[in-house]
């Protein structure tokens, strides 16, 4: 791969905690990597493991799930859906022939603006290691229609 | 796509220099303007000022927009002020999406190119989003004037008398047979020294006098139904089997043939199964311990008013309230047999113990004594059950220094003779509580610090105590008479709490706070609240404080209102698709979805006032039939497939 290659991360997070977080890093003025795109939902057990799919089918390098703490969940239980859910599509991301280290699932809490940049910046170079999605994007695209089904 | 004739207009804040000096604004909304749907994109200094949104609501109105974008800083900070622009426009406020190009760009990148590369894209997403979005209605909640208080100790009833004496109906109950929790069994409270029955006392004489109030003892919630405004509660109530008429004459007492140890007394003495707690008790009346009666029947006989009747049943009331304050306070540690000493001679106590034989009207009559004989040298050691022990926790328990310190004073008030030693790790006599701590340190009283927990060995009538001296790193023993173990606060039941009302606990095992700092006496449920020990440690000022609090926020939420209006970001059900397999029952945290049938057919029903709307039902639905709304699959996946470039 060229030395251009920037990979394309979509970032999934909670209104309650890793939402703020990534609010306190820009007041913090801390510096994240440019490449990643937030979709705001109230809680990380909303992510369907359809929005990931999609998301890798239409070309995103890597997707990160963050959720609050386990036990501080703002719905009491929702990060731990989003955790069994995510281990899931984990496994069935790799017979798709995707790695399944592009999905991640982290816990950054409203006050780990740290964590946050930590999170996003370390993702954002293992991608960029790990080059672009090649995967077999018709199979994909067939598989999740499945799914979606 | 929910019309064909989509009419969007995007605004692009500066923010000052804020945005503008790091994102190519005009840029940006060079390209919204370019993109499918988009009628009007325009930039400005300020899109939160005056002319901001009117410059919004002139779109809205001239150019009949359908659609509104707006980015700027997090939604957080104006997502209600432009959300209410646009319904003062006459738009739905639901049409609207927030884009955060302040602190999830501008603020966080430095290079140009890269950062407007990014903030067209967020828009082009929110863009996607709005496209899909439906015009919402806010869930009108009707509102029942009153509130149900559970637990009556100070907490309780510092919530119950605020809300009483603002016209509220108050409903308080307790488990206990009696009003008043655990202050009742204390009778140093510090730093000013009132006996704990005392203390309580006005506030119950206040609260039960009040026609607006109606007081359950022995009872206990069991379910909990509906949401804010309008809780559908479930109590028991144990008989007391003993009616109004009693007289307190004591000729039950007398005749009670079974004895047990008085936790009233901290298992000091023994009282019989039908006994008065303490005399300033309410209700005023003798009371039955179900668990230790054998309903002989020979205190029937000796009542002279005939109150007693052993046939009653539990009974079960249905309440209807707009909001809950849970009070439940929380139990003192008990220690394990052996825990320093602990369980193996009647010489080793625990805090409370020594409350009761500091008391005037405790079993000894106030004189200091154990076994019959002064205690010369006393080792009180703190922190057992939270920094030391067998159990520990990471909560402090607040009042235990203060009290420690207090309570030498008092000791050396009536036995000047006596040598005491406080082993402590830390000590936390904080606001005008440090005078007490200075007090005792000029009477005499030895202040030991330790790293290492002390041992305590029991040896037939001696007691060893073994402790190295941090500050001078010297190892001392002291031989004493009496040891006094404080213990810490544990969570009360909070388990069984959690599980009736829905909430979460903290690390510690209490019941978890909304937000420990913004919101505090709050759940993260709306309309109920939390006051006192339940919450975590806290002193007796603290929770009637605290009590006070959680009460002007149901206040604030109840007053003089005949419905609330709720966000209506919330789960709805597609009857035609759903199959009725209930999966997402088994999902909700908050028991808002139930069945219900169309015709023959089961389907499942969100209750949009139990709903807290985090969506986890929608994400588990298999056939899409639940959905969330504002955060509807084809909203979330028309954001997701425009983030590639996708535009639909």
């Amino acid at each position: 791969m060229s030395s251009e290659y920037e990979p394309k991360v979509l970032m999934f997070t909670c209104n309650w905690c890793s939402y703020a977080a990534a609010d306190l890093a820009g007041t913090s003025r801390m510096k994240t990597p440019h490449n990643i795109r937030i979709v705001r939902v109230m809680c990380s057990g909303r992510v369907d493991p359809q929005f990931i799919i999609e998301a890798f089918a239409q070309g995103a390098d890597g997707v990160i799930v963050s959720g609050c703490h386990p036990g501080d969940c703002h719905y009491m239980e929702g990060n731990y859906k989003a955790l069994r859910r995510m281990l899931l599509l984990r496994k069935l991301l790799g017979q798709l022939g995707i790695e399944p280290e592009r999905l991640r699932l982290e816990w950054i809490s409203a006050s780990e603006a740290r964590k946050f940049v930590e999170i996003t910046t370390d993702t954002a170079e293992k991608l960029r290691k790990l080059g672009p999605l090649k995967p077999r994007l018709d199979y994909v695209r067939k598989i999740m229609e499945e799914v979606v089904k | 796509m929910r019309d064909k004739d989509v009419r969007i207009g995007v605004y692009i804040c500066h923010c000052g220099t804020n945005i503008a000096g790091v994102v190519d604004v005009e840029e940006v909304a060079r390209y919204a303007s370019s993109i499918p749907g988009v009628v009007v994109a325009r930039h400005y200094t300020f899109m939160c000022s005056e002319t901001g949104q009117n410059m919004i609501k002139d779109d809205i109105k001239n150019l009949k927009l359908n659609g509104v974008v707006v980015a700027a800083c997090s939604p957080a900070l104006h997502e209600v002020t432009f959300r209410n622009a646009v319904k003062e426009a006459g738009l739905n406020p639901y049409l609207f999406e927030m884009v955060n190009i302040r602190e999830h760009c501008s603020w966080t990148h430095t290079d140009r190119r890269l950062a407007t590369e990014k903030a067209k894209d967020l828009v082009r997403m929110a863009v996607a989003k709005v496209k899909e979005l439906e015009p919402l209605e806010e869930v009108k909640a009707e509102v029942v004037n009153s509130v149900l208080v559970v637990g009556s100790g100070v907490a309780g009833l510092s919530a119950a008398l605020t809300l009483a004496r603002a016209g509220l109906t108050v409903y308080i109950i307790d488990k206990r047979p009696v009003l008043g929790g655990f202050v009742t069994r204390l009778v140093n409270i510090a730093p000013i020294g009132i006996r704990g029955r005392e203390f309580v006392k006005p506030m119950i004489d206040e609260l039960v006098k009040m026609p607006n109030v109606k007081v359950l003892t022995n009872a206990e919630v069991i379910s909990v139904e509906g949401g804010v405004g309008n809780f559908k509660v479930r109590i028991r109530q144990r008989p007391t089997y003993i009616s109004d008429s009693c007289t307190l004459c004591g000729y039950c007492e007398k005749a009670c043939p079974i004895e047990v140890p008085n936790e009233y007394e901290g298992k000091l003495t023994m009282r019989k199964a039908i006994y008065l707690p303490f005399k300033e008790a309410y209700p005023p009346k003798y009371v039955i311990d179900e668990n230790a009666c054998t309903k002989c029947g020979k205190c029937i006989d000796a009542c002279p008013v005939k109150a007693i009747d052993l046939s009653v049943k539990e009974r079960y009331i249905d309440l209807n309230v707009g909001a809950i304050i849970i009070a439940v306070g929380h139990e003192p540690y008990e220690p394990d047999k052996g825990e320093f000493g602990y369980g193996l001679t009647r010489r080793v106590i625990t805090s409370l113990q020594l409350e009761r034989l500091l008391d005037e009207e405790g079993p000894t009559g106030g004189r200091f004594i154990i076994d019959g004989k002064v205690p010369k040298t006393i080792v009180f050691i703190s922190c057992v059950g939270s920094l030391i022990g067998n159990k520990t926790t990471n909560a402090c328990s607040r009042r235990c220094c203060s009290t420690m310190t207090y309570d030498t004073l008092k000791i050396l008030s009536k036995n000047p003779d006596s040598h005491i030693y406080i082993l402590y790790r830390d000590i936390r006599t904080y606001g005008f509580e440090e005078e007490l701590y200075w007090k005792a340190l000029e009477n005499g009283v030895v202040f030991v610090k330790f790293e290492e927990p002390p041992k305590v060995e029991v040896m037939g009538d001696k007691i060893m105590v073994y402790v190295r001296e941090a500050t001078i790193n010297k190892n001392i023993v002291i031989p004493a008479d009496l040891v006094v173990l404080f213990v810490s606060m544990t969570p009360s039941n909070a388990g069984e709490i959690v599980r009736i009302f829905k909430l979460s606990r903290t690390a510690d095992g209490f019941i978890r706070e909304a937000h420990l700092k913004l919101r505090p006496a709050e759940t993260p449920t709306e309309g109920i609240f939390l006051a006192g020990a339940a919450a975590g440690p806290k002193g007796v000022m603290e929770s009637v404080i605290h009590g006070a609090a959680a009460a002007s926020k149901a206040l604030a939420l109840l007053l003089n209102k005949k419905y609330i209006l709720r966000e209506p970001l919330v789960a709805k059900v597609d009857e035609e698709l759903c199959s009725g397999c209930l999966i997402c029952v088994g999902m909700c945290p908050f028991n808002a979805i139930s069945v219900k049938y169309v015709g023959e057919r089961r389907v499942a029903t969100v209750n949009p006032l139990l709903c807290m709307g985090c969506g986890t039902c929608a994400a588990a639905c298999p056939s899409g039939a639940m959905e969330h709304n504002g955060f509807k699959d084809k909203q979330i996946l028309a954001q997701v497939r425009a983030f590639a470039g996708v535009v639909v």
